[in-house]
């Protein structure tokens, strides 16, 4: 017992004084589940439906579409049309679930938890809101028909609609989920900042430590190119290149980090390097006959990771707000790709909207809050300042 | 210090070299830009001509091609028959435009409009020259070319057009007209004082004419930005019609964070850990969780309309209020922008502020001063808390950059006609002269604040010396 205590590595020390911290831990363990949630959100926020029993057949048409490019067409469900029109292609489901509750064959449905995707096809539903005289599920002029909000008025499809008991958030102004936007918004922001500041790293520790490590000339002369580089208006320049190249995640995030994300941890690793090689054990390892590539990073860069790994959150931080604020002016990512900046955009030209605002607001706002409150904690794990005043 | 500042002035101009060109290249050689939207332009007015009366068909060619001399022409309009690189120093001005090509007959004049002069209200004359090619043959048979114009002088306006329309005796080849004005050709002898023209004799051509071309350096330079076509306009007017707005914004907002952001930090530092440092970490963090923008949208949606205006800088009829209404108007139109500004520093300043002075609280000299007998009142704001103010100050020239330069975020966000929205509009219609000449100044004005920001540093802090 005793021998584990007093093995006990910095790194172990680091993680159990982050540990300490609980804002910071319970942070990172709701960051990371909804992280999670948004990964499995095909499966939990999708319009398919996950197993369909139509005569004595059963079908899967959610893990086909994920894993397979087996098409069921609704014609093979029994759904051959849909409110008065042909019904082809994909079956509606949840039309697909009344028609089979109201045919009562012994045909079943079952949907997801939350039946609606983000990439809803645009389609008024509102003939579900009232039970119509003669049951064909459409209400003709001339019929009587029992409302949901009993005001006997047929309201008109409008595709934005306001928080109600099918759409929790709401729909937005192209009549799609607003929570399953938000949701696939979540995995693609947070995927969008792990992708950029996975290559924004690789840059900038090989760049930074390079610059660092041979100092001199080299330092003097790529930290002007880094300057003049920097000064660039990157939001810019990215928008230029948004205009002819129809970016998707990855590449947006690869561009992103090309044009600038590069450059902060560069000076970063750089300033460490700089520092850890007028060390000792740095000359040691010279002496004997070590190569640079070794000793730069087998070496120096396990001793400088410190400020870089303290450095991530907030470089995350950088990264979400940045393709938040692309989205919202419309240079981010290719519409349909659920975003939040899109959805901030179109609460900005129908302001009378108050939920296409607050939601993408509120994610926006809470998970950078969490990602913050990580960064503090971590910077407080690795680096404890302890301020004692005498007074 | 003086060596100092002259190195940085000296290292800005390579910086602003490879700004400037890094972006030019790239505008350049993206698809889609000006030249391309020239050429479906004239496409689609040649299909619709065509479908129509056939007129100027012969000039134009089919429809669905345009003929290569108009191609040609349309390059040389937008300066694609040069490389990328000549095109960039003809945009900085050290290299000679190329702006007008005039096939000239020898010994012929012919007119030059050089500029339209408003007189008054309903007429507008044209400033002109003449320009005359004249040959001479030396005793070696050797033809050199002088090319000659007259002063510049204004044509007289016409009072009645409609009546010489009519007239079948009127020699139409006579008179030139621009929007109901016209002169008479002058004879060569009725011009009596010839200059030296700066028109270029660019090749002699075999049937008796020569090619002229009129050059000049116009760039940044010179002081010139560029002209939108759009707009209509210099970008240099375009940019100083803005101006003000975002200086307004940059500094208003720039002085309150100051305002708000030092006390704040101080209380912080000196409560850290009471329950008012955790309650007000609570609103900072806030603050750097929420865009300024998004920030914006929400508060438009709860106060815009009913308390404060949807959008705009000033109320259309600002100019007939009195001037306490000016007063209440601006600060009516600004509230929200300026919140918007302020919550993207107020965080990183506060928490700076915060973080320096309880770095300083725990100095040697903090010590001695306790140590001395001194107050804690003295002690923590006639020592610490100047200390502390050192990093917050070096960032005040980045922060002048920043604020000045526009945000187009929230510019576009509530509506305001600034500098950045300008730049905003022009990369959506695809004016490369706003775009690069809004660049420019935006340029210019970070790295003065860098510079501003590294003087400030050894200004206040003397411990710093430059090498």
């Amino acid at each position: 017992m005793t021998n584990k205590i007093l093995s006990e590595s910095i790194l172990q020390k680091r993680i159990n004084r982050f540990k300490s911290i609980k804002r910071g831990y319970y942070s990172l363990i709701i960051l990371i589940s909804l992280y999670v949630l948004s990964i499995c959100a095909p499966i939990i926020f999708n319009s398919k439906a996950i197993m369909v029993k139509y005569n004595d057949d059963y079908y899967f048409p959610l893990f086909n579409s994920i894993f397979s490019n087996k098409n069921i067409e609704a014609k093979d469900l029994g759904q051959f049309e849909i409110k008065g029109k042909k019904k082809y292609g994909q079956p509606h489901y949840r039309l697909l679930k009344k028609q089979y509750q109201k045919e009562d064959k012994g045909n079943w449905v079952i949907m997801p938890l939350y039946p609606y995707d983000p990439y809803e096809e645009v389609i008024s539903e509102k003939d579900e809101q009232f039970t119509d005289g003669n049951g064909n599920g459409v209400w003709d002029p001339s019929e009587d028909f029992i409302d949901e909000n009993g005001n006997g008025i047929a309201d008109k499809y409008k595709y934005t609609n306001f928080p109600n008991s099918q759409h929790l958030l709401g729909t937005d102004n192209q009549g799609r989920d607003v929570l399953s936007r938000l949701i696939y918004g979540f995995n693609i922001s947070i995927t969008f900042a792990i992708v950029c500041c996975f290559l924004s790293y690789i840059i900038g520790i090989i760049i930074g430590g390079t610059l660092g490590y041979f100092g001199g000339k080299v330092d003097l002369f790529g930290l002007r190119i880094i300057e003049i580089y920097g000064s660039i208006p990157f939001l810019f320049m990215l928008m230029i290149l948004a205009t002819f190249i129809k970016p998707n995640v990855y590449i947006l995030a690869s561009m992103y980090v090309f044009l600038t994300g590069w450059i902060g941890i560069t000076w970063y690793v750089r300033g460490e390097f700089l520092r850890e090689k007028s060390k000792d054990y740095v000359s040691a390892a010279v002496s004997m006959g070590q190569s640079h590539w070794n000793v730069m990073f087998r070496h120096i860069l396990p001793n400088s990771l410190t400020p870089v790994i303290t450095f991530a959150p907030f470089a995350i931080i950088g990264y979400i707000s940045a393709l938040v604020s692309l989205d919202y002016l419309g240079f981010g990512l290719q519409p349909p790709t659920p975003s939040w900046g899109e959805l901030m955009a179109q609460g900005r030209t129908n302001l009378q909207y108050w939920h296409l605002i607050v939601s993408p607001l509120f994610s926006i706002g809470a998970t950078l809050f969490l990602i913050t409150f990580i960064g503090e904690a971590i910077r407080e794990a690795f680096d404890p300042k302890v301020h004692s005043r005498l007074r | 210090m003086f060596q100092y500042i002259i190195r940085r002035l000296l290292l800005m101009i390579p910086t602003f070299l490879g700004i400037t060109f890094m972006v030019f290249f790239i505008l350049q050689v993206a698809p889609d830009g000006p030249f391309e939207r020239a050429v479906a332009q004239l496409k689609s007015a040649n299909a619709t001509s065509e479908s129509g009366v056939s007129m100027s068909s012969d000039l134009i060619g089919n429809s669905s091609e345009l003929s290569p001399d108009i191609l040609e022409d349309l390059r040389m309009q937008y300066g694609l028959d040069k490389p990328i690189i000549i095109r960039y120093l003809i945009w900085l001005g050290v290299f000679p435009k190329e702006y007008k090509r005039e096939t000239a007959v020898i010994g012929k004049h012919f007119r030059e409009t050089i500029d339209f002069v408003q007189i008054n209200e309903n007429s507008k004359k044209q400033l002109q020259k003449y320009i005359l090619v004249e040959s001479e043959v030396d005793k070696n048979n050797n033809i050199s070319y002088n090319i000659i114009e007259s002063g510049a002088g204004l044509k007289y306006s016409l009072p009645d057009v409609s009546r010489l329309q009519t007239d079948e005796n009127f020699d139409f080849e006579k008179y030139i007209f621009f929007q109901s004005e016209y002169q008479e050709l002058p004879s060569n002898e009725l011009i009596s004082t010839w200059y030296f023209s700066d028109w270029d004799l660019e090749k002699v051509n075999s049937d008796n004419t020569v090619t002229l071309i009129k050059k000049e350096f116009n760039g940044i330079f010179q002081g010139f930005l560029g002209y939108s076509e759009k707009k209509g306009k210099n970008v240099s007017t375009l940019i100083a019609e803005r101006m003000h707005i975002s200086i307004f914004f940059g500094f208003t907002s720039l002085i309150l964070v100051y305002l708000i952001c030092i006390p704040l930090g101080i209380l912080k530092a000196l409560k850290h850990g009471k329950r008012f440092d955790v309650l007000s970490s609570i609103i900072v963090f806030t603050g750097y969780s929420i865009p300024g923008y998004a920030l914006g949208v929400l508060l438009l949606s709860y106060f815009g309309g009913d308390i404060f205006p949807l959008h705009g800088w000033r109320s259309p009829d600002f100019s007939e209020l009195s001037l306490w209404g000016k007063i209440k108007d601006q600060i009516h139109h600004a509230f929200l922008p300026i919140v918007c500004y302020m919550v993207g520093s107020f965080a990183t300043m506060t928490v700076l502020m915060k973080n320096s002075l309880m770095e300083n609280l725990n100095q040697d000299y903090v010590r001695t001063a306790f140590a001395k007998g001194l107050s804690e009142k003295r002690v923590i704001f006639f020592h610490a808390v100047r200390n502390s103010l050192i990093p917050l100050a070096t960032g005040i020239g980045s922060s002048i950059g920043i604020f000045l330069a526009g945000s187009y975020l929230i510019e576009k966000t509530f509506g305001i006609d600034g500098i950045g929205l300008l730049g905003f509009n022009a990369l959506i219609d695809k004016d490369y002269s706003i775009m690069m000449g809004a660049l420019a100044i935006q340029v210019i004005i970070l790295l003065i604040g860098n510079l501003i920001s590294d003087i400030t540093y050894a200004v206040i802090d003397p411990r710093i010396r430059f090498k």
